[in-house]
């Protein structure tokens, strides 16, 4: 068996989804073995059906995979139950998805220190935080705004500060260009990159976005739930 | 921040949230001005049945409420009765004597109860006065003077002034016969009492019976119904007397007051009817409002959110509803039982009750009329609103992200 070295904040060893739909089983992933560092900027491409979206879901627990393991910053994720996956979840992953990112009902700067609330971080340091990425991603002056009065970019940027906030070790986002214009969504992956080189967070996004291969500096391609090619650009 | 969302989401689905709490407050005011009026009603019922007859407490020698005797006596009434007054929330007292025996006018007879009162005590106590609908009271102390009842002066074919034998047996023995003139016609309410009963003074009872001072029973009443158990218990005590009984008229009037609780028994079928408006309303539209939301408490899940925190925001937004609607509930339950105590709803035919007879039906204005439905709305509310609640804690994210 593997062992996890300090450095490997992602450890998936063959891991594999099967989905039996209507009783015809699908493939999803298929033995995936895969390693990713700490501070990592990486890419998952893949054409659509190749198993994204299913890796990211399983990668941060939100869904178990058929056979396989999976370690997170050390942690076997098996071996916890729901509410030790939730705190895990909420103390070590930051989410950013496709739309639909932010609580109706919270504003801007409520959706931001969520997070910080169940970690029952003081009001007056949450305040601060969140004040602080907010200025980050260049939404000052848009706390106390609805998400329902921002435009695509700005919800997704909040979802950013939302993920960062707590200081996560990782961040993964599913497709979070996809809902963007082009340029949009260039100036987004160029915060999440800046963010990225600032802070040392892990990036894990998929994407089907050509552009972003740019951005990124380890690209990993799935096809058919296996991994086709896994490039690092150059090391970091 | 569960106290906050729950709140903005409340307001954020304000179709949804009116339409659960219409089915909240119709259900509560429903419920109230239900439990209101039924005890209005039965108040009124047992107000008068026992004002007019039975009074509140009634004290007799020990036994004779099980097993009524001629001899089962109560010597030094007077006594007892200087001692009842005294207790506090006591209104009036009054003695009484029974026997049982024949009455003749002319050729007709039947069997007849005699009831030996205290005229003035009588009347302050049962308001004997009013009963009598034809001729006068009983004069003073022996008077030979005779009231009776509508349905034995029928039965008697009698008429004021008509002279009236009774026959009876005296306590030493004795066979006791007299003669009595009829000054009045009396009736109760109670038409199988009227049919048998006739009413002497109380000594010229006494003297017939051969009681001397002696008497049966004691009736009294309260001011306030409410605290029947209370002066029971305070007449015990300060009586202190094995040989004596008192008791309430619950125990009094076993049968009628049975017959009561079993109706109100009715309230349970009210109640589950309001439980049901209640449940489906809340599972309708909160079951929606969660199958809304999925991709919502997908993401809180997905950052982080517990499922138990997930099922205490559900169930945080159907207490916050069913809380509001209690209120307005409430308001409108107290309006409307206070409406219907002053106008009353007149029913278009008399009906009778344990002997009394009503035709106005007045509701009361109760704390049972409010707290009963409020419990029954959020204990309903909530009961119902644990299943969305699981459903919405048990969301999966990951499956929740993918419905678009
Ligand atoms: N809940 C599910 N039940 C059955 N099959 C599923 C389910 N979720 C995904 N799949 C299947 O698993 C495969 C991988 O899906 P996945 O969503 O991971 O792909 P993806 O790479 O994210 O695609 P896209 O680029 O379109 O988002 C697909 O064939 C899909 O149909
Ligand atoms: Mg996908």
């Amino acid at each position: 068996m593997k062992q996890a070295k300090k450095n490997d904040v992602i450890v998936t060893q063959g891991v594999t989804k099967v989905y039996a739909a209507d009783g015809i089983p699908v493939n999803a992933l298929a033995e995936i073995d895969l390693t990713i560092r700490s501070g990592e900027f990486t890419a998952l491409m893949g054409p659509s059906g190749s198993g994204k979206t299913t890796f990211l879901n399983i990668i941060s627990g939100l869904d178990a995979p058929t056979k396989g393991k999976v370690w997170l910053s050390g942690r076997v994720l098996s071996d916890m139950s729901g509410n030790e996956l939730s705190d895990f979840r909420r103390d070590n992953i930051g989410f950013i998805f496709q739309a639909y990112n932010l609580i109706p009902v919270l504003t801007v700067e409520e959706n931001v220190e969520y997070i910080m609330l169940l970690q029952r971080v003081p009001k007056a340091e949450r305040h601060e935080r969140v004040t602080a990425m907010l200025e980050a991603v260049g939404l000052q002056g848009f706390a106390d705004r609805n998400p329902t009065q921002l435009s695509g970019g700005q919800q997704q940027r909040v979802a950013i500060a939302r993920a960062m906030v707590s200081e996560p070790a990782i961040i993964l986002a599913d497709e979070p260009t996809a809902n963007l214009d082009s340029k949009t969504g260039a100036e987004l992956l160029a915060m999440m990159n800046s963010l990225n080189l600032e802070t040392g967070v892990t990036f894990v996004f998929s994407t089907h976005d050509p552009m972003v291969m740019e951005s990124a500096r380890r690209l990993i391609t799935l096809r058919d739930g296996q991994i086709d090619t896994d490039e690092t650009k150059y090391s970091g | 921040m569960v106290l906050k969302i729950a709140f903005r989401n409340i307001f954020r689905q304000k179709r949804r949230t009116i339409l659960t709490a219409l089915a909240m407050i119709v259900g509560f005011t429903l419920s109230s001005v239900f439990i209101g009026w039924s005890d209005g009603a039965y108040g009124d019922i047992i107000a008068m049945f026992t004002r007019n007859r039975i009074g509140h407490i009634q004290v007799h020698s020990d036994g004779y409420l099980d097993k009524p005797s001629l001899y089962k006596t109560i010597s030094d009434y007077s006594a007892v009765g200087e001692v009842i007054q005294t207790i506090p929330g006591v209104e009036a007292w009054t003695p009484r004597v029974f026997g049982a025996g024949l009455g003749s006018v002319g050729e007709k007879s039947t069997t007849v109860q005699i009831i030996g009162v205290d005229v003035a005590r009588e009347t302050e106590t049962t308001q004997f006065d009013k009963k009598v609908i034809e001729g006068r009271i009983l004069g003073d102390t022996f008077s030979h003077d005779i009231v009776i009842g509508k349905g034995l002066a029928k039965t008697l074919s009698a008429t004021l002034g008509s002279e009236m034998v009774l026959f009876s047996q005296g306590a030493d023995g004795s066979i006791a016969n007299d003669v009595y003139t009829i000054v009045g016609i009396l009736e109760s309410g109670d038409d199988a009492s009227d049919r048998v009963t006739c009413y002497l003074n109380l000594e010229d009872a006494q003297e017939l019976l051969v009681l001397e001072g002696r008497i049966h029973e004691i009736v009294l009443t309260v001011s306030k119904i409410s605290q029947v158990p209370k002066i029971t218990k305070a007449i015990e005590n300060r009586l202190n007397d094995s040989t004596l009984h008192v008791a309430p008229w619950q125990e009094v009037a076993k049968s009628f007051y049975r017959a009561m609780q079993a109706d109100k028994q009715g309230d349970a079928i009210g109640r589950i009817v309001i439980m049901l408006i209640v449940a489906i309303g809340v599972l309708n539209t909160v079951l929606m409002s969660v199958l809304e939301r999925t991709r919502e408490y997908g993401v809180l899940k997905a950052v982080g959110t517990k499922p138990t925190q997930i099922f205490r925001l559900v169930l945080c937004e159907v207490a916050i509803i069913s809380v509001g609607s209690i209120c307005v509930g409430a308001l409108l339950g107290v309006l409307a039982n206070y409406l219907l105590s002053i106008y009353g709803i007149t029913l278009p035919e008399e009906f009778t009750y344990g002997g009394v007879k009503f035709q106005t039906m007045y509701a009361e204005v109760n704390a049972r009329s409010l707290i009963i439905p409020a419990i029954t709305v959020l204990f309903s509310a909530m009961v119902v609103g644990l299943f969305p609640a699981i459903k919405a804690a048990r969301i999966m994210p990951a499956k929740a992200m993918r419905t678009h």
